[in-house]
């Protein structure tokens, strides 16, 4: 009888992880497939702008090169429409609607763990692996479950609690139990071309531009306008000075704010219905607890369980008790969180074990 | 990804893999003293390509059915096509040395070699008529008749389409443009090895080739170009080509092309086989497969070309998993790859988005086998089977 080796795709970004988690599967002896997603037209970039962030063309070119060093066949995926309809346009609207998005959620609801998970199954394949710091582990009641990396710094797990508990099977991290410099060290061990290049940062499609002159070239310049408003001083409510859209701030900010004051303040609530930033003292920005929607769960949870929470994706993880609500749940900290800001995930987490999430209200 | 021996090359529209002969030439050719030399020098070294050059020029001649001095070498199809429509443009516009007549006609189902130039001279000002096709990919010769006149500058039309294989009745179009004097062009790349043309008896003015997709090598096109007609270089430099193409001459390829004009008879022989070769391949997936249309199967079509639209199977993942199975075939065309957008040549012909979208371009070529053939199909047959068990696919619409 032949043994027939597993297949796995590999997503590749042309970034190190990815290269990496997609020498690891060769090494293992997988049937391994590369893929590119691309998900944003490049073709009005120069050259300098797309280098470095994840997945621009040039980006591409490295994955390709790379997978051409192992050996591997691939593919770029044309994701352009998905990616806009799904991943753009939200994250458009929800500053427009005065949040702070977090697009890489949905780029893993909708592509990473969606699209590419029917490629999987289209092309054969038994497994879908990614370059994210997370691991497959098993949770206490003998069930795989997603659990946070080995290195605390990279873990990736926040951006991950959408993903259905049924495709886990199907899902392979090869780099989740590496620390960042160790993950280098195999790049140079095995001569892959991006072994020093730099990490992504930021948001792959806004690139070095800034938020705000991303939402400039892609919103009608009429719509921006209607975004202009007043900042003012909670909870007095004196007008300090006028703002040109709400689409510049987020929660917590205190640089940048487009006024002179004596005093360092920080922003507070944005109102998206008058359009007012609200700037108050940082005392105010404390939050004993939060509501969160839509929620998304990978294992169950009992009511008024203490579990821990990152409330963003840099954010030291939390112990918090939870609640049940009509449209999610509510979180209660045991410690006051500061700008807790709506359009971000609160995501939940049982020691390592990635429980599920939601949004911030 | 290294191809492995038992891989399957059914893309030849695309490009093809060079002929033994001209492997065996090739090899051979660069051993010979001198045969590097650049064919403008005066010294010894120069003699070889001069002589390569000089007997090109008639070997493809009787290829074409035309005289040698009216054959111009290129680096390929789309240098031909831009060059000959360019030198029309610039006669128009800038010259205006052709009266009355400034408009131009093509049809919608060109190379985009031929209808990026026509947009980009639209951009500039000028009317450029797009004759429309059926569903069958013929042309709407009623619509053609109309739209020709006095003003007519140049026709241009492809003698048989890369994506379909339908051929277009050159003759009988150039005639027509001829009555309303009107200069006629064809995009002919797609011709050579798989039927016999002439070009004089077709009365065409102008006329492109390109050598790879004769199994010579890339690099290398031909422009033809009518004893008396007018026209003015793209590329200006050295006197190359009798002033036509500046540049020195790219020796190799056009041997290699030359090479492949001597296996004429052998090369008739072929596209009889090809297309008894097709015309089963298509017959047991009509057979085999359920849910699938040949497309343009009434038209007259290139004996080697198969294209198909097999529902529910979106193309470019039934590309990429037939590629992991070792098989080399395309959606539409090579030049588009990568792109989602759905083939305009099918969608002029009617086809929806959709049925664009599930479409598979087969095109076999010399080294194409029976057993190949059939070991196509079974493969097909599994990955069709799979793509539809999933399922329809939501498509966001852009």
């Amino acid at each position: 009888m032949s043994y027939k080796k597993p297949k796995v795709l590999v997503a590749m970004s042309g970034g190190v992880d990815s290269s990496v988690a997609a020498a690891l599967l060769v090494e293992q002896g997988y049937d391994v497939v590369g893929a590119t997603m691309q998900v944003w037209d490049y073709s009005s970039c120069d050259i300098d702008e797309g280098n470095g962030t994840c997945c621009s063309s040039l980006d591409v070119d490295d994955a390709r090169a790379i997978a051409d060093k192992l050996n591997i066949p691939f593919y770029v995926l044309n994701c352009e429409a998905k990616f806009k309809a799904t991943v753009i346009d939200p994250f458009l609207k929800s500053y427009l609607d005065g949040q702070t998005p977090l697009p890489c959620v949905n780029c893993n609801t909708y592509l990473k763990f969606d699209h590419l998970i029917r490629k999987m199954k289209e092309l054969g394949c038994d497994y879908l692996a990614t370059g994210h710091y997370a691991q497959i582990q098993k949770n206490s009641r003998d069930e795989d479950c997603i659990a946070t990396s080995t290195d605390d710094w990279k873990d990736q797990t926040y951006f991950l609690f959408t993903i259905e508990p049924e495709i886990i099977k199907h899902l392979i991290f090869p780099i989740g139990h590496l620390k960042k410099p160790q993950v280098r060290e195999m790049a140079e061990k095995y001569e892959l071309i991006n072994a020093r290049k730099k990490d992504s940062t930021g948001i792959c499609f806004v690139g070095n531009q800034g938020y705000a002159n991303f939402i400039q070239a892609n919103v009608d310049p009429e719509v921006l306008k209607s975004k202009a408003g007043w900042l003012k001083r909670y909870p007095s409510g004196e007008k300090m000075a006028p703002h040109a859209g709400i689409h510049q701030f987020t929660y917590g900010q205190s640089k940048g704010l487009g006024m002179d004051h004596h005093e360092k303040l920080f922003v507070f609530k944005i109102d998206p219905v008058d359009n007012t930033v609200w700037l108050a003292d940082e005392k105010y920005l404390f939050k004993s607890e939060l509501d969160v929607v839509d929620p998304h769960w990978l294992s169950g949870v009992d009511e008024g369980e203490r579990l821990n929470v990152k409330i963003r994706y840099s954010h030291k993880s939390t112990p918090a008790q939870i609640f049940k609500t009509e449209k999610g749940f509510r979180l209660t900290f045991d410690e006051p969180q500061r700008a807790v800001t709506p359009g971000q995930a609160a995501v939940l987490y049982r020691n390592k074990e990635l429980v599920g999430g939601g949004w911030i209200l | 990804m290294k191809n492995t021996a038992d891989s399957v090359y059914l893309d030849f529209n695309a490009t093809a893999p060079t002929s033994v002969e001209v492997q065996k030439f090739v090899e051979k050719f660069i051993k010979i003293s001198g045969s590097w030399g650049n064919p403008s020098s005066i010294h010894w070294a120069s003699r070889v390509p001069k002589l390569e050059i000089r007997e090109a020029h008639k070997n493809i001649a009787k290829v074409l059915g035309c005289a040698p001095l009216e054959v111009i070498f290129t680096s390929g199809g789309s240098e031909s096509n831009a060059s000959i429509l360019r030198s029309v443009f610039d006669a128009v516009f800038l010259e205006k040395s052709m009266g009355e007549k400034c408009e131009f006609i093509t049809s919608c189902v060109e190379h985009p070699s031929v209808l990026k130039s026509f947009k980009y001279f639209e951009s500039l000002g000028a009317k450029v008529h797009y004759i429309s096709v059926n569903r069958q990919g013929q042309l709407d010769l009623e619509q053609y008749r109309k739209l020709l006149s006095n003003r007519t500058a140049l026709v241009s039309i492809m003698w048989a389409n890369n994506e379909t294989g339908v051929i277009h009745p050159i003759k009988q179009l150039c005639a027509l443009a001829h009555q309303a004097g009107a200069l006629f062009h064809t995009d002919a790349v797609q011709t050579l090895g798989k039927f016999e043309i002439n070009l004089h008896d077709s009365q065409v003015d102008f006329a492109s080739f390109s050598g790879h997709k004769f199994y010579a090598l890339k690099g290398i096109g031909v422009l033809y170009s009518r004893k008396g007609s007018r026209f003015h270089p793209l590329i200006l430099g050295g006197g190359q080509e009798r002033h036509r193409r500046g540049g020195t001459e790219n020796v190799l390829g056009l041997a290699s092309f030359a090479e492949m004009s001597k296996q004429r008879s052998k090369i008739t022989e072929q596209a009889q086989r090809l297309e008894i070769l097709r015309d089963h391949f298509e017959a047991r997936v009509l057979a085999e497969i359920p849910s699938v249309t040949v497309t343009a199967k009434e038209s007259l079509r290139l004996a080697n070309t198969s294209s198909l639209v097999l529902s529910g199977v979106d193309g470019e993942t039934l590309l990429m998993a037939l590629d992991l199975r070792g098989f080399a075939v395309s959606t539409g065309a090579a030049c588009s790859s990568g792109n989602p957008e759905p083939s305009p040549v099918l969608l002029s012909m009617g086809l929806t988005r959709q049925e664009a979208q599930n479409s598979l371009r087969v095109s076999l070529g010399w080294c194409t086998s029976l057993e190949e053939i059939e070991k196509f199909i079974d493969v097909l047959k599994e990955v069709v089977l799979r793509l539809r068990s999933f399922g329809d696919m939501q498509e966001i619409e852009v």
